[in-house]
């Protein structure tokens, strides 16, 4: 699934400035003492050229299982949100404004458990969570159990420029929100009929949350790497159906949900979030890729180690400095898309990479 | 195979007028919880009795004692975390609750999920039918003036608290006779802190982590800074790597030194029982119970040892 091409310095000197560039920074910014044995495999791969591979961004719209009438829905609105953050990338914007794009346009469209669209908790209430992250420097913002808010992706981005704090929550994140002039929704406006549909469903006495979750994980995410190799994330959801008031999931968890770093890339996960948070899903595949695996080595050795540890199912969009990246999924199903060098690539089921021309409307 | 057990009552610069009752009740809270382990108690009780004890100790900044919000509110991180199953539980933001470790430990037992925050972590709390306190008992007069003060300086205080106030998060790990790890930190957040805002303490693999497999790891310092780099997380990564548990620590501190440019300390155990208390800041009360022995200390390099516990 992972597409990479390389090729010697002769063929692409024109490439060779903006890597040498790249290289420069990193080590500028001192990571002498992390790791050498990495920073020898890492100035092997930047001394080929990489053609095509940056910018890049992958989304997701969640892994679970997908009943049959939302499969070409989900599809469709995944493959929207990856070029609309493609489209940011190659205006020469930031990975950070890339994700934040790519996860408001996945909030807004009702298929996605995520801001209009999101599971209600056993109350009928919308509580979401949502992070970013920059590798470049390590900031992050996350909001958690946030509500009346359209697309909580943003007010975690104004979590991360605009406090001296990491993450808020619950009210305090909605008085951080008026403070700001974020525009304030009724709760309603955020509830769909299928959303309340199932959140009845599983009101009755032997309704299983948990396995009807399976139905419709939906979180959203995005990961990317821009053209200057700054690499960002963006995860955002609604959580689990039918969950406690003030429940936290995954998703606002640094390391959990979502975790970026310039040296190693950036993940982005999605799935029963109390087993992500136990094994800190995020966090461990990158420490596998800080060690030299690949972004689609490292997300199923993270997924594996989950499913063996703590019995859970999930997926994962990766990203690596050089561009390189992987979509991987141990649920059934899970609604992905990539951009790259001019081509979508994107999937559902299981070993299925589809590619279109990015400017092709279907 | 040998218990052990170690406590952290914040690293920080701690000022010398509380530097006696810091170090009185890290030494306490570690022979209480030590006591668990010798009567044959888990790691998960004897680190939520140490950490209960230094909650209701008022030199600490949690449970009694906690600093107060930018509205002169208490509100409370905590976490615990079970080596064997990887289970965990946290309450982030709660009100009025004096042991918010030991609600924690409710949400890691009675509920199927990870964390709760803010008002649902009260109402889970009201439910089971869980003591609460009324705001006013958890403040100590100290807090109140310090908090005063802090208001009167204003935006002149803001870079002090990233430096050297306010960072006497709590906790502990422990390693029991069967092999067993687990680890709890609870606080009170930094002074003036924003309505709502969540520090690491209650973020799995920031403020604590604890797997059977490599070890347990409680964390302290700038909650943001640890966050940045899920401290706990790479401490254990570290660990499962083959180094030692004081190499893991005092490289972890070193690498968020350099990335993110800030101090902090963290307590570490290993399933075969090798520990650290290790900091970059100013100080870190902390103290150690192993083989009947009380280890403890206040000052980079200082490690007394102490008569011995029952």
């Amino acid at each position: 699934m992972t597409k990479w091409l390389v090729c010697e310095i002769e063929h692409c000197s024109a490439y060779m400035d903006q890597s040498k560039r790249r290289r420069g920074r990193r080590e500028g910014d001192g990571r002498k003492s992390y790791r050498p044995s990495l920073r020898k495999e890492r100035s092997k791969r930047l001394s080929l050229c990489l053609v095509g591979m940056l910018p890049v961004l992958v989304v997701h719209g969640g892994a679970g299982q997908i009943p049959k009438e939302r499969v070409e829905m989900a599809s469709a609105g995944v493959r929207a949100a990856a070029r609309a953050g493609y489209a940011v990338l190659q205006g020469g914007r930031s990975s950070m404004d890339a994700v934040v794009e790519a996860v408001t346009n996945l909030e807004n469209n009702p298929s996605f458990n995520a801001g209009y669209g999101s599971v209600l908790n056993v109350k009928g209430e919308v509580e979401m969570d949502a992070i970013v992250m920059d590798g470049r420097t390590l900031a992050s913002g996350a909001v958690s159990a946030v509500r009346n808010i359209a697309n909580p992706i943003q007010l975690a981005r104004l979590v991360m420029e605009q406090t001296s704090h990491l993450c808020l929550t619950a009210g305090g994140a909605g008085q951080f929100a008026r403070a700001m002039g974020m525009p304030e929704v009724p709760g309603d406006s955020l509830i769909t009929e299928y959303a309340r549909m199932r959140w009845k469903k599983n009101l009755a006495p032997n309704a299983n949350p948990v396995e009807s979750q399976m139905g419709k994980m939906g979180t959203v995410g995005a990961v990317a790497v821009d053209e200057d190799g700054n690499i960002a994330c963006a995860t955002s959801t609604g959580g689990m159906l039918n969950k406690m008031e003030g429940r936290v999931g995954d998703t606002a968890c640094i390391g959990c949900g979502g975790y970026a770093d310039n040296r190693a890339g950036a993940v982005s996960p999605t799935g029963h979030g109390e087993a992500i948070m136990k094994v800190t899903l995020a966090r461990l595949i990158l420490f596998h890729m800080a060690q030299g695996m690949s972004p689609e080595e490292a997300s199923d050795l993270g997924l594996a180690t989950m499913k063996e540890r703590v019995e859970g199912l999930g997926g994962v969009v990766t990203v690596d400095p050089q561009g390189r990246w992987a979509a991987r999924f141990t649920s059934t199903q899970m609604a992905w898309a990539a951009a790259q060098g001019g081509t979508l690539h994107f999937g559902v089921f299981s070993g299925e990479d589809v590619t279109q021309d990015i400017g092709d409307p279907s | 195979m040998k218990a052990v057990l170690v406590v952290h009552g914040g690293a920080w610069a701690i000022p010398d007028e509380l530097a006696e009752a810091s170090v009185k009740g890290v030494k306490a809270a570690a022979s209480e919880g030590y006591r668990v382990l010798g009567t044959g108690g888990s790691a998960l009780d004897a680190v939520e009795k140490a950490v209960r004890a230094m909650e209701d100790n008022p030199v600490f900044d949690a449970g009694h004692g906690a600093v107060l919000n930018a509205d002169g509110e208490v509100e409370l991180d905590a976490i615990i975390m079970d080596g064997q199953t990887l289970g965990s539980g946290a309450v982030s933001c709660v009100q009025n609750i004096a042991n918010p470790v030991s609600l924690a430990r409710a949400v890691m037992e009675k509920t199927d999920h990870v964390m709760l925050t803010s008002r649902g972590a009260n109402l889970f709390a009201e439910r089971i039918g869980f003591k609460t306190a009324p705001t006013e008992t958890l403040v100590t007069a100290y807090e109140r003036r310090e908090w005063e003060k802090a208001k009167e300086y204003g935006a002149g205080v803001k870079e002090l608290f990233h430096s050297q106030l306010c960072h006497d998060t709590v906790g502990a790990v422990a390693v029991d006779s069967c092999g067993n790890v687990a680890c709890a930190t609870s606080t009170g957040g930094i002074r003036n802190k924003m309505v709502g805002r969540v520090g690491d303490s209650p973020v799995i693999g920031a403020g604590g982590y604890a797997d059977n497999r490599s070890g347990a790891v409680s964390c302290t310092g700038h909650g943001e800074s640890i966050l940045k780099v899920t401290l706990a997380r790479l401490i254990i990564f570290h660990i499962e790597q083959g180094k030692e548990v004081e190499d893991a620590v005092a490289l972890s501190l070193r690498y968020m030194d350099e990335r993110v440019h800030s101090g902090g300390g963290a307590i570490a155990v290993s399933p075969s029982g090798q520990w650290a208390a290790t900091f970059t800041t100013e100080r870190m009360a902390w103290a150690a119970a192993e083989q009947g022995t009380l280890w403890y200390g206040l000052n980079p390099q200082e490690r007394v040892q102490d008569k011995p516990v029952q």
